[in-house]
């Protein structure tokens, strides 16, 4: 048995003290300040995240001609709408949707990393930064559907997106039935990061 | 080549994690938010001076590089932001900001007392420029004249260049051939240059559709498609391919 897959016992602890450590050295040496962490966490709390993945999905629902425009441009079709400002900032710079149809399900992955859409969906989850998930999902995409609890019918082509260059993707879900007569905002509520992102559709709650 | 590289399409891993929650530890919070400072002061950015004294480059692509030279054991063994953890602790020491025995002391200072506080100090013009990163962003585009050797609908083939310390090209894409599906409008740089690998200068990105049958021949799943955005460099017409081959 060697050292090497052995993990210490007390292995979040640590971290936990290592981590504490390297942000206190740093604000003393003047590299960060006291309210630097802080200040990213409020940031991905109230401006970047998937709040606004949401309203942009949800407009799309109740405007298709937003939604034709969203594929076509995203960025443009993003700047119509009343969000934060920050929309193609960090990781949204160059971002592209994709729409499910009945006869498409689509699946964003990042098989070197976990390039995301930083301004409409917030950070990653964990799922989508595990190893497993990134290499599985780009060859049997609907066995691992099929484990998060997404069964696709082999009729329904399912186009797989690996974010390996620049351009950060999201998913258009498809409106699920039985949301006639929602208004918008109650649209939002039903749009997960999840479906956002493939491994789940938006159900009326 | 190196593993890390080559995750896409791996056999034997067993379920999927389906955890939503972006952080399972609460102190994954806080190496997240170094790093994200780290890239908001870096000094290529053409953002106003503040009184930070981080001096040098911090981008995606130094956190990939660290993560990405861990024998590939470790890679697997750690998680996702042990890694994060590890890589930015190293480059501050390596980088001579912090000392390997400083942070190890003060490890344990903070282990033997958890609810002991980090001290209070700096410029609030700091964290301005951080909020200003993350408003603004970093736009890889470039306004640079270059030639697009392939247009929609064209077959093209992926080259296998040496990629020694990082890559953007997946190792289950290389040697393989597809179908542009896009040509990106305008030109687009990478974070540092990769070296053997090629990347680096401003150049078009090109979306390329994949038949998974021909990239895992007979061990795939049926009625779906692949695309992946690369970068001019990687890709070439099928016939410098073949003549290479029969070369």
């Amino acid at each position: 048995m060697i050292d090497r897959f052995q993990y210490r016992e007390d292995r979040e602890a640590y971290s936990a003290a290592r981590v504490k450590a390297l942000e206190a050295l740093l604000i003393k040496k003047g590299i960060i300040t006291d309210k630097t962490v802080d200040t990213v966490l409020d940031f991905f709390e109230t401006k970047m995240g998937p709040f606004n993945g949401a309203k942009i999905v949800a407009r799309a629902w109740v405007d298709p001609s937003f939604k034709d425009r969203l594929v076509t441009d995203t960025p443009a079709a993003i700047a119509e709408l009343n969000l934060p400002e920050g929309m193609a900032g960090a990781e949204g710079e160059h971002m592209r949707a994709v729409a499910n149809s009945p006869d498409v399900h689509n699946l964003i992955i990042c098989t070197l990393c976990s390039c995301y859409p930083w301004p409409v969906l917030g950070l990653p989850p964990y799922w989508y930064k595990d190893p497993t998930f990134r290499s599985r999902a780009a060859r049997e995409p609907r066995a691992v559907l099929g484990e998060f609890g997404l069964p696709v019918p082999e009729a329904i082509e399912i186009k797989v997106w690996d974010s390996s260059a620049q351009i950060r993707w999201f998913v258009v879900p498809e409106r699920p039935v039985g949301t006639e007569g929602m208004t918008e905002a109650e649209l939002e509520a039903l749009v997960t990061p999840e479906a956002m992102m493939g491994v789940a559709i938006a159900k009326a709650a | 080549m190196k593993l890390q590289h080559y995750l896409g399409g791996l056999e034997g891993l067993g379920p999927v994690s389906t955890e939503t929650r972006v952080f399972v530890e609460t102190w994954e919070t806080r190496i997240f938010g170094i790093h994200t400072a780290m890239m908001a002061l870096s000094s290529q950015l053409p953002l106003p001076p503040t009184p930070s004294k981080f001096t040098t480059v911090w981008t995606w692509a130094d956190l990939r590089k660290g993560a990405e030279s861990l024998n590939p054991f470790d890679y697997f063994k750690f998680r996702y932001y042990e890694k994060w953890l590890g890589g930015i602790s190293g480059y501050f020491i390596d980088n001579e900001y912090i000392t390997a025995d400083e942070l190890d002391a003060l490890t344990e200072e903070y282990y033997s007392d958890p609810s002991k506080s980090v001290p209070a100090a700096g410029d609030a013009a700091i964290d301005n420029r951080v909020v200003q990163y993350l408003v603004e962003g970093d736009s890889p585009k470039r306004d640079t004249n270059v030639s697009f050797d392939f247009a929609v609908g064209d077959l093209v083939s992926i080259k296998n260049v040496p990629s020694i310390e990082h890559t953007r090209l997946p190792g289950f894409l290389r040697n393989k051939s597809g179908t542009v599906e896009t040509v990106y409008d305008g030109a687009y740089v990478y974070l540092c240059d990769t070296g053997t690998d090629g990347i680096g200068a401003a150049m078009p990105v090109y979306c390329i559709r994949f038949e998974p049958e021909d990239l895992w021949p007979g061990n795939t799943e049926k009625n779906f498609s692949l695309y992946a955005d690369l970068y001019s460099h990687y890709v070439e017409a099928p016939a410098a391919a073949s003549a290479k081959q029969a070369a």
